[in-house]
């Protein structure tokens, strides 16, 4: 059944930052991304490693729209896990070295201030 | 809710064995540092060592120590793990162990992955032999679960087979590691052949282990890429291929029956490839090995494999069929390369799909094999 966790203050989360929590028996990081909030489990799809104790970054892109010139693109929506550095888009769970695979999402609401995550 | 706290391994248990099932892990990683070995180098190299341990130290890479040159992609935010990838004590090891659920490690070197670059055979010797008086003094004094592979200097191997003959009786030395990045001639040469012989009388076995470095000779003549994707993938596969063909060649296993050879650090997917294709020549080329009696893959099936970095196709099946091509449940033994960028965490290597006694096997019989560590402790 779906549960809601009060995971802190708006102004604990400045946007840019992210922490690692435990809330009802798992590890979650919740994300601050340029104002907007997001929570993911704390498990890299590689070897299950705690992916959110690893850090938040951009990434590099290489696309025939800029003819190919390696790019450095997504600034704070990235995270990199600690373990084997395997990389997730934090707005939607998706693996970048394996875009068909996601890690789930977990809805973040802020309620006076207070931000707050649902883990079904 | 709380804070979690910064270990990387905490939280992260490997997955509940049968009771009685223990784990063997043949490749963890000490960090020898210049600073630290000077204690233990003789001189006038422990000259050389006081002064190459002021310089700042990078991973895996320090001039006059472990000259990699393979810094060559650009640097970027993040790209590099941001854990601890070294282990610098014995207590700190056992830790992180216990943390990955592994019972046994067999000790491995960091920085002398590169030891093979050096020309220079008497410093080589030197360094070679500072690091095993450091090893057996910091790392096996006691009965903690320790194991080490004393490092055999490829420049020298008259003064391998010394330092074979030196700890072969050390209780808790298990293993000779053969450095294999960047070595040469190739571990085939005749000139081994008095390590070889030292290494069966000792009855200890050795281990092939290789790491990323450019260097002119075969195939570490990485200047033909641009990226660590291909020189990792060349510098660990590749180098075992060439030591393995080395080894054929020459017929080190047919000469010394009873030497228990280990390749590490290059998966095992290679292996029934190696295999086929070397049976599949040998037929057409048998007077070129005259030293052999039977196919190439006969005497493969008599070696020994590690499974990191163990290969991670979507449904882990398919790794126990690529075992079951070449033996494997009796060959392969479980490595973590603990504490490196590439290590794998048990769970990985559970995924495999096997009967309980295999998992047995590739969990801690085929170490024990190997190691002989029946006899031992």
């Amino acid at each position: 059944m779906a549960a809601e966790y009060r995971v802190g203050r708006v102004d604990e989360l400045p946007s840019g930052t992210h922490k690692v929590l435990q809330v009802g028996g798992r590890e979650i990081g919740v994300f601050n991304v340029a104002g907007s909030y997001y929570a993911l489990p704390s498990n890299c799809l590689h070897q299950n490693g705690p992916l959110c104790r690893g850090s938040v970054s951009g990434t590099i892109e290489s696309r025939r729209e800029s003819a190919w010139k390696p790019t450095w693109v997504r600034e704070g929506e990235i995270i990199i896990c600690p373990w084997h550095t395997m990389e997730f888009d934090i707005t939607t769970g998706q693996c970048l070295a394996e875009p068909r695979r996601h890690i789930p999402t977990y809805k973040v609401t802020v309620v006076d201030s207070e931000i707050r995550v649902t883990i079904p | 809710m709380s804070e979690i706290r910064e270990s990387t391994l905490e939280g992260r248990a490997p997955k509940k064995l049968p009771n009685g099932v223990r784990v063997i892990d043949v490749d963890v990683h000490a960090h020898e540092t210049p600073a630290a070995l000077i204690p233990y180098c003789e001189m006038p190299w422990r000259k050389s060592l006081e002064l190459i341990s002021k310089a700042p130290e990078r991973y895996l890479d320090i001039p006059f120590f472990a000259p990699q040159m393979a810094v060559w992609t650009p640097p970027f935010p993040q790209s590099g793990s941001e854990r601890r990838q070294v282990v610098t004590s014995a207590s700190q090891m056992r830790k992180d162990l216990d943390e990955l659920g592994i019972d046994i490690g067999v000790i491995f070197p960091d920085n002398f992955l590169l030891l093979a670059t050096l020309r220079d055979a008497d410093y080589a010797t030197a360094l070679a032999r500072a690091y095993n008086r450091w090893l057996v003094d910091e790392w096996l004094g006691e009965d903690n679960g320790m194991k080490g592979a004393i490092v055999a200097p490829s420049q020298n191997p008259v003064a391998a087979a010394e330092e074979i003959r030196r700890y072969a009786g050390h209780k808790h030395v298990a293993a000779i590691y053969l450095p294999s990045c960047c070595v040469e001639p190739l571990y085939g040469d005749r000139s081994y052949d008095p390590l070889y012989e030292a290494a069966q009388e000792a009855n200890l076995p050795v281990m092939l282990h290789s790491v990323t470095a450019i260097y002119p000779v075969f195939p570490f003549n990485l200047n033909c890429f641009s990226s660590m994707f291909s020189a990792h993938i060349v510098s660990h596969g590749i180098s075992m291929v060439a030591n393995l063909l080395s080894l054929m060649e020459t017929g080190v296993p047919a000469r010394y029956p009873k030497l228990r050879i280990g390749f590490s650090e290059a998966g095992i997917a290679w292996i029934p490839w190696m295999m086929m294709r070397m049976d599949k020549e040998y037929k057409e080329r048998r007077r070129e090995l005259p030293f052999l009696s039977d196919l190439p893959s006969t005497y493969m099936r008599q070696m020994f494999f590690a499974t990191q970095p163990i290969e991670e196709p979507e449904n882990m099946k398919e790794m126990a069929t690529i075992m079951s091509l070449f033996g494997g449940e009796k060959s392969v033994m479980f490595a973590s390369d603990w504490p490196h960028h590439d290590f794998d965490h048990p769970n990985k290597v559970l995924q495999i799909p096997v009967s309980p006694e295999t998992q047995r096997d590739i969990l801690s019989g085929n170490a024990s094999r190997f190691l002989n560590l029946k006899e031992k402790s």
